[in-house]
C-alpha cells in the first residue's frame, strides 16, 4: 500500500477516536446532569419529611396555651397528614405548600400568647421549623437550578444530537408559589 | 425575575475567564524567571528547569499542604456552638446555603472579634470551613447574614481557596528564586570571574536582573488582581445562591461603616475574608486584596 493510503486510514482512525470522545464526554454529562436533579429532589424530599416530623412536637407544646385556637392547629395537622399521603411529587409540593401557609397563620397567631413565646421549647421548634423552611425553599431553587443545566445540557448543541438518541427529554421545573418563598416574618 | 439569574450568569462567566487569564499569566511569570536565571548563569534551560521547577512546586505544596491549620489557628477560630442561639442560626444559614448551592455542609467556625467579616477555607468542598465573626452574628440581621455566607459559599464552589492558596505558594516561588538569582549575582559579581563575556551577552543579562527584580513584584500585583477578581465573582455567584443581591450589598454597608479595630489573623489570608481585615480599600488600588465596597455594592445593585 502507498502512504496515501495510510494517511487516509490513520485519519480516519483519527475521526472516529474524536467522534467517540466527544460522545463520551456527552454522555457522561448528560448522565451527571439527572443524577444531580435526582439527588436534589431527595434533598427536598429529605426536608419535607424533617418538617413533617417537627409537627407533632409543636402541636405538644402549643397545645397548653392555645385551646382557642382549634381551627388554626387542626389546619396544621391537615396539612402533615396530606404531606405522609402524598403520592405524587406535585401533591407533596401542594400539601408542603399548605403546611407552610398553616404554620405562617399559627406563628402569627402565637404572638398574642406571651406565655408560649417566653417558652424555650417553642422558641426553639420555631427556630427549626424556619429553617427546614429556608431549607425546603432552597433544595427547590437547588432542583431547578439542576434541571436548568440538565436542559440547557440536552437542548444545546451538540447535546441535543446526542440526548435525542438516547431518548432524553427536557425536564419540567418545580412551581414556586410566590408566597412560600417568603418566610414567615416572626417578631419577638 | 425571569432575567436576573442571566445577568448574574453573565457575571460570574466574565469573572471566571479574567481569572483564567490571569492565573495563565502568573504560569508564565514563573517559568520566565526560571529561563532568566538559566540565562544569567548560561547553564541550558533543561537543566535550570530540571531545577527550579521542583523548588516551586515543592514551595507550592508545602503551602497547600498547612494552608488550612495556619489560617484557622492564625484566625484564633473554634467551632460554632449549638448552645447558642445567635451561633446555632449561623450554622443553620451555612447549612442552608450549601443546600442551595449544592455541595457538602462546611463546617463552621467562629471568630472573636467585634468586626464583621468572615471567611472560607479547606482544601476541596467536602471539608471545607466557614468562619465568621462574632461582630458579624451579632450586627448582621438574618438577609445579611445570608448574604455573606452565600458570597463564602461560592469562594468554596468556586475553588477560590485552592486558587488563592495556590497563588499565594506560586508568588513565594518567584519571590524565592529572584531571592537566591540575586544572592548568587552578588557572589559571583564580587569573584569577578567573567572575562570571556562579550557586549551582546551583557545586554541580555542586564535585561534579565531587571526581570528578576520585577518579577517578585509582578506576581504579587498578580495575585492582587486574582484576588480581586475572585471577590466579585463570589459576589455575583453569593447573589444568584440566595437570589437577594440586596441582603450582600446591605451586610457591604454595615462593614464599610464598621471601621476595622480587632483584626486578628496573619496579612497572608486577608483574600479569603469577605473584606480585608486590616484596611478597608475606598479607591481602586493595583494594592488592595479586595475590590473598592462601594464599587462591589454597586455592581450588586446592578444585577
Amino acid at each position: 500500500m502507498d502512504l496515501l493510503t495510510w494517511v487516509i486510514i490513520l485519519l480516519i482512525i483519527l475521526i472516529i477516536a474524536i467522534i467517540l470522545l466527544v460522545f463520551w464526554g456527552i454522555y457522561n454529562r448528560i448522565i451527571r446532569a439527572e443524577n444531580q436533579i435526582d439527588n436534589s429532589w431527595a434533598q427536598i424530599d429529605v426536608q419535607m419529611k424533617r418538617r413533617a416530623d417537627l409537627i407533632p412536637n409543636l402541636m405538644e407544646t402549643v397545645k397548653g396555651y392555645m385551646n382557642h385556637e382549634r381551627g388554626t392547629m387542626e389546619s396544621v395537622t391537615n396539612a402533615r397528614a396530606a404531606i405522609m399521603s402524598a403520592k405524587t411529587p406535585q401533591q407533596s409540593n401542594d400539601a408542603n405548600n399548605m403546611l407552610t401557609g398553616a404554620l405562617k397563620t399559627l406563628f402569627a397567631v402565637a404572638e398574642n400568647y406571651p406565655d408560649l413565646k417566653a417558652n424555650q421549647n417553642f422558641l426553639q421548634l420555631q427556630d427549626e421549623l424556619t429553617h427546614t423552611e429556608d431549607k425546603i425553599a432552597y433544595s427547590r431553587q437547588h432542583y431547578n437550578d439542576s434541571v436548568l443545566r440538565y436542559n440547557n445540557t440536552i437542548e444545546t448543541f451538540p447535546g441535543n444530537f446526542f440526548a435525542h438518541r438516547m431518548g432524553r427529554k427536557a425536564r419540567e421545573m418545580l412551581q414556586i408559589p410566590e408566597a412560600s418563598k417568603e418566610v414567615p416574618k416572626v417578631s419577638f | 425575575m425571569a432575567q436576573q439569574p442571566r445577568l448574574v450568569e453573565d457575571h460570574i462567566r466574565k469573572n471566571k475567564r479574567d481569572t483564567v487569564i490571569i492565573c495563565m499569566m502568573m504560569v508564565i511569570l514563573l517559568f520566565s524567571i526560571i529561563f532568566a536565571i538559566g540565562l544569567l548563569f548560561g547553564a541550558p534551560p533543561i537543566l535550570t528547569m530540571m531545577i527550579g521547577l521542583p523548588i516551586a512546586l515543592f514551595y507550592i505544596f508545602i503551602t497547600y499542604s498547612f494552608s488550612v491549620q495556619s489560617v484557622i489557628s492564625a484566625a484564633r477560630a473554634r467551632p460554632a456552638n449549638p448552645q447558642n442561639r445567635d451561633e446555632k442560626l449561623l450554622i443553620y444559614k451555612v447549612e442552608e446555603m450549601s443546600l442551595a448551592a449544592g455541595l457538602p455542609t462546611p463546617k463552621v467556625y467562629v471568630q472573636e472579634s467585634k468586626d464583621i467579616n468572615a471567611f472560607a477555607t479547606g482544601h476541596k468542598p467536602e471539608d471545607s470551613i466557614i468562619c465568621a465573626t462574632t461582630g458579624a452574628i451579632q450586627q448582621l440581621n438574618t438577609e445579611e447574614l445570608e448574604g455573606v455566607i452565600g458570597h463564602e459559599m461560592s469562594h468554596i464552589q468556586n475553588r477560590d481557596i485552592l486558587v488563592m492558596t495556590v497563588t499565594v505558594g506560586v508568588v513565594g516561588a518567584i519571590a524565592l528564586l529572584a531571592e537566591i538569582a540575586v544572592r548568587m549575582l552578588f557572589f559571583s559579581a564580587v569573584g569577578g570571574g567573567g572575562g570571556k563575556k562579550n557586549q551582546g551577552n551583557i545586554i541580555i543579562i542586564i535585561i534579565a536582573v531587571i526581570f528578576i527584580i520585577l518579577a517578585p513584584i509582578f506576581s504579587r500585583l498578580t495575585y492582587l488582581a486574582i484576588s480581586r477578581r475572585r471577590e466579585y465573582l463570589a459576589d455575583a455567584n453569593g447573589a444568584y445562591l440566595t437570589r437577594n443581591p440586596e441582603g450582600l450589598a446591605k451586610a457591604l454597608e454595615k462593614i464599610k461603616a464598621d471601621v476595622p479595630n480587632d483584626p486578628k489573623g496573619s496579612k497572608t489570608v486577608a483574600p479569603l475574608y469577605i473584606a480585608n481585615p486590616f484596611k478597608r480599600a475606598l479607591r481602586e488600588s493595583i494594592w488592595s486584596t479586595h475590590p473598592p465596597i462601594d464599587e462591589r455594592i454597586r455592581r450588586l445593585r446592578s444585577m
